[in-house]
């Protein structure tokens, strides 16, 4: 007996809430990771099962248009965005580790904290009666947007401050999809254009702030410079 | 009276000697792999059985300064990592001294073993030893709390510490690990099995070098049987930490109790998985470099995390 019959829907979500963890587990390691590029990498994983995600929605919950989001989220946030922060981070010659103002051990702890806000939170929407998929995907979403809040405070170099930038966006797009299976297509493909734009224009930005002050930590960006 | 009572001992002596035999061949296996995977031919899988016979075979110098806890200590260290092991179930969900404690007994006998093994270290009085129990403590209470959450998330499950009971409990759900608060709990766990039994990136098991050492430079003075003795409690509790975390998470082939035909079967699926880790553990210590001990409470602050989270997440959904 490897295999419980279950409901098609229970299944799915069974799987969302799965890979919503896991999710939730790449955000946790993100706030640990000292290194760049390992860092980058951590967001592309993060952003395949955030598309798995929503191509598993679409296809329990017949919601075709969901796999347009899902390829989209696999073209930039799996493929073109790492390239292009790998890119930067290969041009700018970063070589030192990321040093956080909350020391990393403090860091996960207070991840984790924020993780029980984002549950409660979460249990506040939770209706037995409603029918759907995902209520620990919610949570989740809360969680991955209030950590992202917080690796943003945390960090001090620019381009870092933009992988939790994005990080928290991927936050965004699990509550919407998880919520209403779905925003009009339209909707979305605005979201997937404005984030890639965001991602180029402060990939520009970091890189015009480190021809400036010869570093992109931004704590010293205090000083007006003619 | 006297059926039950065979049938108990039995199974005490069934699983004392699994545990006796089993415990270096892992340790073996786990070396093996590991040089095949760097292209070394290895020693043989039957290498910690020979060192064993040698160590024993030896005489023992025993410092001068040492007093009675340095001859105490090896065999604290053995019986209580022994009694451990008979405590957690292996083949099947009962354990054989399973009534006498649960997992908390369980962590505490390996707990005791380890504060010997950290005033042997002290009182030889040499540096190293002295070095290798502070960093030695520094991880475990680190590691232990996390150890403790990730259990109880088990335990709330089952409704009870009993390590019978969570077992039995999770017989006929193959597929349990795959919930959030399982997976969590299992990745705390992992963390914690990696650091309680010194792999790569906490603690390196091969070397001798001062910078690094860390259960090494704890047991540096011991020589011959006394080393044969805690050479063998390591790879014993080692062996119980990675029966406890397959038959806790993945319930595959567990059998509820000891009869006839079905331990046999038991006894396979036992050494499946446990060989399934060991080629786990062996390419996560392959991939990946030691880490400086200062970075060790980073990876422990994860685990601890990752056990609160499995905690808060089973009562919350």
């Amino acid at each position: 007996m490897l295999m419980m019959p279950l409901l098609n829907l229970q299944l799915g979500d069974r799987i969302v809430t799965l890979m919503a963890a896991l999710v939730l587990v790449l955000q946790i390691a993100m706030v640990s990771q000292r290194w760049i590029v390992i860092h980058i990498r951590i967001f592309a994983a993060q952003s395949l099962f955030l598309a798995m995600i929503a191509a598993t929605i679409a296809w329990f919950n017949h919601a075709p248009h969901l796999y347009v989001a899902a390829a989209l989220t696999l073209v930039v946030k799996v493929i073109l965005v790492p390239i292009l922060f790998e890119r930067l981070v290969k041009r700018m010659e970063i070589h030192e580790e990321i040093e956080p103002f909350v020391n990393v051990p403090l860091s996960v702890v207070i991840a984790g904290g924020l993780t029980l806000v984002g549950y409660v939170v979460a249990a506040s929407f939770y209706r037995p009666d409603a029918p759907g998929l995902g209520h620990n995907a919610l949570a989740v979403a809360i969680s991955l947007f209030l950590i992202g809040f917080f690796t943003m405070i945390n960090r001090r170099k620019a381009l870092t401050q933009v992988l939790a930038l994005l990080s928290l966006e991927n936050g965004l797009f699990l509550a919407a999809i998880s919520l209403t299976y779905g925003m009009p297509l339209i909707v979305e493909l605005g979201i997937f254009f404005d984030v890639l734009v965001a991602a180029m224009v402060l990939g520009i930005l970091v890189y015009r702030i480190r021809e400036t002050f010869e570093s992109v930590d931004v704590s010293r960006l205090r000083r007006l410079r003619g | 009276m006297t059926e039950r009572m065979m049938i108990r001992l039995i199974e005490n002596a069934a699983q004392l000697f699994l545990l006796l035999a089993l415990a270096p061949l892992v340790t073996g296996v786990i070396r093996t792999l590991k040089a095949r995977l760097q292209t070394r031919r290895g020693p043989g899988i039957l290498q910690p059985y020979r060192d064993l016979r040698k160590l024993f075979r030896k005489g023992m110098v025993i410092p001068e300064t040492a007093s009675w806890i340095f001859a105490a200590t090896p065999w604290v260290v053995f019986f209580s990592t022994l009694l451990a092991g008979l405590m957690i179930p292996m083949v099947a969900a009962e354990a054989p001294l399973g009534l006498f404690g649960g997992v908390l007994a369980v962590i505490y006998l390996l707990g005791l073993g380890r504060f010997f093994l950290a005033l042997s270290g002290l009182d030889s009085g040499s540096s190293f030893g002295g070095l290798g129990s502070s960093r030695e403590m520094t991880i475990s209470a680190l590691a232990e709390p996390a150890m403790m959450l990730a259990i109880f998330t088990v335990a709330i499950g089952a409704g009870s510490t009993g390590l019978t009971e969570i077992a039995g409990a999770a017989i006929g759900q193959n597929w349990r690990f795959l919930a959030p608060a399982q997976m969590f709990a299992f990745a705390a766990l992992a963390l914690v099995l990696i650091a309680e039994t010194g792999r790569i990136p906490v603690d390196n098991p091969d070397t001798h070098l001062e910078l690094t050492m860390i259960h090494e430079a704890m047991i540096l003075e011991y020589s011959g049987p006394y080393l044969a003795l805690i050479e063998w409690a390591v790879s014993i509790k080692q062996l119980v930490l990675m029966t406890l975390l397959i038959n806790c998470f993945w319930p595959i082939g567990l059998q509820p109790t000891w009869f006839g035909f079905g331990a046999l079967q038991g006894i396979g699926w036992l050494l499946a998985k446990l060989l399934f880790l060991s080629c786990a553990i062996v390419l996560l210590e392959t991939v990946n470099a030691k880490m400086r001990l200062f970075r060790v409470p980073e990876l422990l602050a994860v685990a601890f995390t990752l056990g609160s989270l499995a905690l808060v997440s089973t009562f919350l959904f």
